[in-house]
């Protein structure tokens, strides 16, 4: 399954919050094991995409060691970044029950 | 701010790359490790964990692109490669370049000359504060010299009372001036003014004040505002001439300011006065009597006003004045009044022309833009293979089309650089051009306005070009490229817009010839006109001597200011008298005359006419004639015929009977069929009682040739000459006639002048020859440029004819080859090139005539003795181009029936 446009924003921006600092192959990990392995993310989708919410500043990016000592690029939530984590958790969460409400099963039959 | 400062991050990624493709380069090969890593400590072989991992990652290569994509500004680095390939490849075909870029260069420059022109004459705003609100007021009338007969004092006070629309009225009395210098006199073209004018105009000084409300009237100092042109040529631009005193007909008068440049309707002018300085415009004659007109008016629309409403104003106002005032506005003569934006009266005189020019110049680009595309095209369809190559790496139609557009702007970009060179250089012979015709000349200039059309200009061109070359939809390209075509010649369609754009070139060619041929006729035809007298070896001087200015200053009697000027006036007619005996004296001249002007130029002065025994008919406009002054030798000096009666004599002279000498039209006008000599006029109308001239009966004694007056394309005018000796030395002129090189005599007589009259300014002394070539001179100029740019048109359509045909013969190269070997000859291989190419010329020769009996309809108002659509010149013009076409047909044919056959199909 492909990621739908604009949710990966979302998702990689979840994941920092939740797991701290992390690099562009701990991010890939953890979207692919929350979703159960239904999602697959290539380097060509993924770091244009950390690049992105880098260059619109929500996260930040620096060289660190990793945790088995091999140099590596960790990206950290900004405080623009958490702004809007929290306001598209929001409106998602709102489009969700929205569309739930639609497709609930009928009550009663007409 | 996001978006500005992800903008900002990517415009730094541009710069930044290098550095930061090795960063993503270790981030990438660290993120393939750390799986492959994990993948080893899941429990598998080193080999297969790496294999596994790429696999995953989709290829680095890729992603490392995809990144770089979002990194900086990929269209920017994209655009730069293409700037960069397009430079390559028109450096690798440098003919095809400077051809296109020649050709461009040469349509463009054109253009932007001429618009440039257009724009300072006609389109640009006024120097004027809020210039759009100003309006200009015309008074005419029917009959000759009453197109523009300015307004009076007391009417000029009705509609400042009566028209609430205009909220300032401002008068402007056009006068002449003598400034005495050191050691010279220069006659001034002035304006009297009143101390509103400057506030109505909304101008400005750059030096010193202007006048104001408070230089109004009698009895304060006179005083003088230069206008910046002539402050910059008379005293060099010297910042100290304010408050200097300076010599005007002999007052004292004060320099208060210097104004900022701007244009002046109907003439330009050296410097504006207050009335005070003429004592004639204070006295009661000039602010009372209706029927006394000098004096022209600007209004400003009063805020909220629209010009429709200051219209409906006026008319109103004007209709009431009318039926009140019956004397002054002879119903038979239908006065009528016109409120034009001062922008646009500005203008008028230029604006057929400068629209005529524009059309013809955006001919010559429609003409080179066609050539342009038929080269693009031509070498597009040999860069067809390599545009499949290109599409085979990976290029989409979207990247293929960018490509061409980079290419073509390079080249449309080259060509208007070089057309605006060749801008700069014609814009200086334009604003000679301009001059003749505009106040505003001055205003030209090559502009960002100017520059940004030519920009456009070269945009539209670039796009143009790239969207006529046929590129394949996109998704067809695998197709092509697995058939293995080297080629995808949709050619048929392409040969077809070819061949349609060699069409449109000669049609337009066809109309741009037809009016360059038409305007040369013009141009031809007026230097043919007999201007009434034999040129030869004659010139004139204009040579004022009464100084109308000064003397009693608004006196209480209103004829003081004439006897003043009756008693100046006896002793110039004797400074006259010795001018002209003593220059008649000179060894070479045959003949000396003295008269109010000089001959060919217009009188200033016409008078209602009648005639003894004749009344006129109930609404039968009152007939006017030019008051024209002459001695006894001023015929024969001139060379004007006398056709009937005599000419005057010494004995015509103040206390004699008054006699009148007539000219040809005057003649056939009041005594058709019978002889004038005998009869008797006399002059008339509510103007003759402001004249020191009486309507006493004078008795004609002769009828002279007409003389062309008002320019060679204008008809003769009635005109009445009085004995100089009889009439006040208005004007003041002399016509010298030599036996040969009238030219080697002006120094000698201009000597005499001024040794007589050291005070008198010399306005100008001209040949008969060089007065006629003043109205050629503009129409000569005008045929130049058009038949230029006819010139050019055709040049280029030629180049255009040849290579559509050497194009279509080197397509065409094994068909020919196959024909000849199956039998044709030489001579029917080159018939059939003819025919391909006479086709052509054929159609576009149709079209262009039909265009040109439409399109110089629209200049008739340029012509002079030849009609619009004249048959002489369109079949002139269609036999040229045809002979042209044909001329370059020829070569293509000729290199087809050459082709070897052996040689042309086996290279097939």
């Amino acid at each position: 399954m492909d990621v739908q446009q604009g949710t990966l924003a979302l998702m990689i921006l979840r994941t920092l919050e939740v797991l701290g600092p992390l690099h562009g192959y701990g991010v890939a990990r953890r979207i692919e094991e929350t979703s159960r392995h239904r999602l697959t993310l290539n380097y060509g989708t993924l770091y244009p995409a950390l690049l992105k919410l880098e260059q619109e500043g929500f996260i930040a990016a620096e060289w660190r060691q990793s945790e088995n000592n091999r140099r590596a690029k960790f990206y950290a939530l900004t405080a623009a970044g958490r702004k809007r984590l929290a306001r598209e958790t929001r409106e998602w969460q709102q489009t969700a029950d929205l569309i739930a409400a639609f497709l609930a099963p009928r009550r009663e039959a007409p | 701010m996001r978006h500005i400062r992800a903008a900002l991050a990517r415009l730094a990624g541009f710069f930044t790359k290098d550095r930061a493709d090795d960063d993503l380069k270790e981030e990438l090969q660290a993120h393939l490790d750390m799986e492959t890593a994990e993948y080893i400590r899941r429990g598998m072989a080193p080999d297969a964990a790496r294999r596994r991992a790429l696999l995953a990652s989709g290829g680095l290569t890729q992603a490392a692109e995809a990144v770089r994509d979002q990194r900086g500004l990929p269209w920017l680095e994209s655009v730069v490669a293409d700037i960069r390939y397009a430079l390559r490849t028109l450096r690798r075909s440098p003919a095809f370049t400077a051809v296109v870029v020649l050709t461009l260069a040469l349509g463009i420059g054109a253009n932007t000359a001429i618009f440039s022109v257009v724009h300072g004459v006609l389109l640009k705003p006024l120097p004027n504060r809020d210039g759009d609100r100003l309006l200009y007021l015309r008074q005419s009338a029917d009959g000759p010299g009453q197109a523009n007969i300015s307004f009076s004092v007391p009417e000029v006070h009705d509609f400042r009372t009566g028209v609430p629309s205009l909220g300032g009225i401002a008068e402007y009395s056009p006068w002449n001036l003598t400034l005495q210098g050191d050691n010279d006199a220069v006659r001034l073209d002035v304006g009297l003014v009143t101390g509103n004018y400057f506030d109505v105009m909304g101008l400005a000084p750059v030096l010193g004040r202007l006048t104001r409300p408070s230089d109004d009237g009698a009895g304060v100092p006179p005083v003088m505002v230069l206008t910046h042109d002539f402050w910059i040529k008379r005293f060099g631009g010297d910042r100290g001439i304010v408050g200097r005193q300076v010599k005007l007909d002999g007052q004292s008068v004060t320099v208060i300011g210097v104004l900022q440049p701007a244009p002046f309707f109907p003439d330009r002018i050296d410097a504006l006065l207050n009335m005070v300085v003429s004592p004639h415009h204070v006295s009661a004659m000039m602010v009372q009597n209706r029927s006394h007109r000098m004096t022209e008016v600007v209004a400003r629309l009063a805020p909220g006003a629209t010009v429709a409403q200051a219209r409906a104003e006026v008319a109103a106002i004007y209709s009431r004045l009318q039926s009140d005032y019956k004397d002054a506005y002879n119903p038979g003569s239908h006065y009528r009044i016109a409120v034009t934006p001062f922008k646009e009266a500005l203008g008028e005189r230029a604006r057929l022309t400068l629209w005529l020019l524009m059309a013809a110049a955006a001919f010559v680009m429609i003409i080179s833009a066609a050539n342009v595309a038929n080269l693009t095209l031509m070498r597009g369809v040999r860069r067809e293979h390599e545009l499949v190559v290109r599409a085979a790496l990976g290029a989409g139609v979207a990247r293929l089309r960018r490509l061409l557009l980079v290419e073509n702007l390079v080249l449309t970009l080259l060509g208007a650089v070089f057309g605006v060179v060749i801008a700069l250089v014609g814009v200086r012979l334009l604003v000679s051009l301009a001059a003749r015709y505009s106040p505003r000349a001055g205003e030209i200039r090559l502009d960002g306005v100017v520059l940004g059309f030519t920009l456009a200009l070269s945009v539209a061109l670039a796009l143009l070009l790239s969207y006529i070359a046929s590129l394949p939809q996109e998704g067809t390209f695998a197709s092509w490229i697995s058939a293995g075509v080297r080629r995808m010649s949709g050619s048929l369609r392409k040969q077809r817009l070819q061949r349609g754009l060699v069409v449109a070139q000669v049609a337009v060619s066809v109309v741009l010839l037809a009016g360059a041929g038409l305007l040369t006729r013009t141009m031809i035809r007026l230097s043919e006109v007999d201007s009434g007298l034999r040129a030869e070896e004659v010139f004139a001087m204009d040579v004022p001597l009464l100084q109308l200015s000064g003397g009693p200053s608004g006196g209480t009697d209103p004829m003081a200011w004439f006897r003043h000027i009756m008693e100046l006036d006896v002793a110039a007619k004797e400074q006259y008298e010795r001018m002209r005996s003593e220059i008649r004296a000179l060894p070479g001249v045959t003949e000396a005359g003295l008269g109010s002007s000089i001959p060919l130029a217009a009188s200033t002065l016409t008078f209602d006419v009648k005639v003894e025994g004749e009344a006129l008919a109930v609404g039968e406009a009152v007939p006017r004639a030019d008051v024209r002054t002459a001695s006894p030798e001023y015929f024969r000096a001139s060379g004007i015929p006398l056709l009937q009666g005599r000419e005057f004599t010494s004995t015509d002279r103040g206390g004699s009977g008054l006699v009148v000498i007539v000219n040809k039209t005057f003649a056939d006008k009041f005594f058709p069929g019978e002889d004038p000599v005998g009869k008797r006029i006399a002059w008339t109308g509510p103007l003759l009682k402001l004249s020191p001239i009486s309507g006493d009966w004078r008795t004609i004694v002769g009828v002279s040739g007409n003389t062309r007056d008002g320019g060679l394309d204008a008809e003769p005018r009635a005109s009445v000459f009085m004995p100089f000796a009889q009439m006040l030395s208005i004007g003041g002129a002399l016509v010298i006639r030599a036996d040969s090189n009238a030219p080697g005599l002006v120094a000698a007589a201009t000597r005499i002048v001024h040794r007589i009259a050291p005070a008198a300014p010399i306005v100008r002394v001209l040949t008969v020859a060089q007065i006629k070539d003043q109205s050629v001179s503009p129409r000569r100029l005008n045929a130049e440029l058009v038949s230029s740019f006819g010139i050019l048109a055709l040049i280029i359509a030629a180049v255009g004819i040849a290579g559509v045909l050497a194009f279509s013969v080197s397509a065409r190269t094994t068909e020919i080859g196959i024909r000849m070997s199956l039998g044709a000859d030489r001579g029917q291989v080159q018939r059939m090139i003819l025919r391909e190419g006479g086709v052509l010329l054929a159609l576009g020769l149709v079209l262009g005539v039909a265009g040109a009996f439409f399109a110089t309809g629209l200049v008739r108002g340029l012509l002079y003795g030849v009609a619009p659509r004249d048959p002489t010149t369109f079949v002139g013009v269609a036999l040229l181009m045809a002979a042209i076409g044909i001329l370059t047909c020829w070569i293509p044919a000729l290199r087809a029936s050459r082709i070897d056959p052996a040689i042309a199909m086996r290279s097939a």
